[in-house]
């Protein structure tokens, strides 16, 4: 879904489609935009960090009515604490994807690079992985497993 | 009594071999209530329900919320997009 408010470009959604970082961040570049933090996740095919391992394939799903609603309330919270942040875009694919594929899109526009918006594409992908209802299996040459995150909601959230 | 629909997801789908129902619960149910009885009915809950996240209506909700009528309850575990 994508809306304006006194010209400001949001974006929020989950698709099952390739993710086009150029187009997303073209819907999100005004006039007065002179700097972009994106952040975008892949499927990492091979696990080094802690338990090392490989991955064929994840395999995405959402709860997706009440996934956007909450992406639109990280971008909401993004344009609370950086009021200079332009236009925002977040985006979740969904389904089985491969390894080396774009996953996630997180990506905020300003005036300025100066102005807070590497923070505020960090503070993003940081909330969607706490709020935003989206889970992924993990299957490897031996098996599948559930990846489950680590964050309870609090009241409010 | 209020009829409400619960929705699955992830391994909680998993473990209970469907996505959604549709039940009548007694009004006053509390979320904790409702956990409860979805866990007599289905047992391969129990231990995803120590970690559920539970929604009413696309909010998140918790163990003394009251389940309206007509609800749009979700059960899953906690978040792992990304």
């Amino acid at each position: 879904m994508a809306i304006s408010d006194m010209g400001q470009p949001t974006i929020f959604s989950i698709t099952e489609s390739e993710l086009d970082l150029d187009g997303l961040l073209a819907q999100i570049t005004l006039d007065s935009t002179g700097a972009a933090a994106i952040f975008t996740g892949m499927v990492r095919g091979e696990t080094r960090r802690g338990d090392p391992h490989e991955t064929v394939y994840l395999e995405y799903e959402a709860y997706v009515p009440m996934a956007e609603a909450k992406m639109k309330q990280v971008a909401d919270e993004i344009r609370q604490k950086w009021p200079t942040v332009e236009g925002i875009a977040i985006v979740q694919r969904i389904g089985r994807l491969y390894p080396k594929t774009p996953t996630v899109l997180i990506a905020c526009t300003a005036a300025h690079r100066d102005t807070g918006v590497f923070e505020a594409a960090r503070y993003g992908i940081d909330r969607l992985k706490e709020i935003v209802p989206v889970w992924k299996k993990e299957v490897g040459p031996n098996g599948e497993e559930w990846v489950e995150g680590g964050y309870r909601p609090k009241p409010g959230e | 009594m209020n009829k409400i629909k619960v929705l699955f997801f992830a391994t909680l789908r998993d473990r209970a071999g469907t996505k959604s129902l549709d039940i009548e619960i007694s009004e006053e149910t509390t979320v904790k209530g409702l956990k409860d009885r979805i866990t007599r009915e289905f047992p391969s809950l129990e231990q995803s329900m120590e970690s559920v996240v539970i929604s009413i209506n696309r909010e998140f909700a918790f163990d003394e919320s009251i389940v309206p009528a007509n609800a749009e309850v979700a059960m899953f575990p906690p978040v792992s997009g990304g």
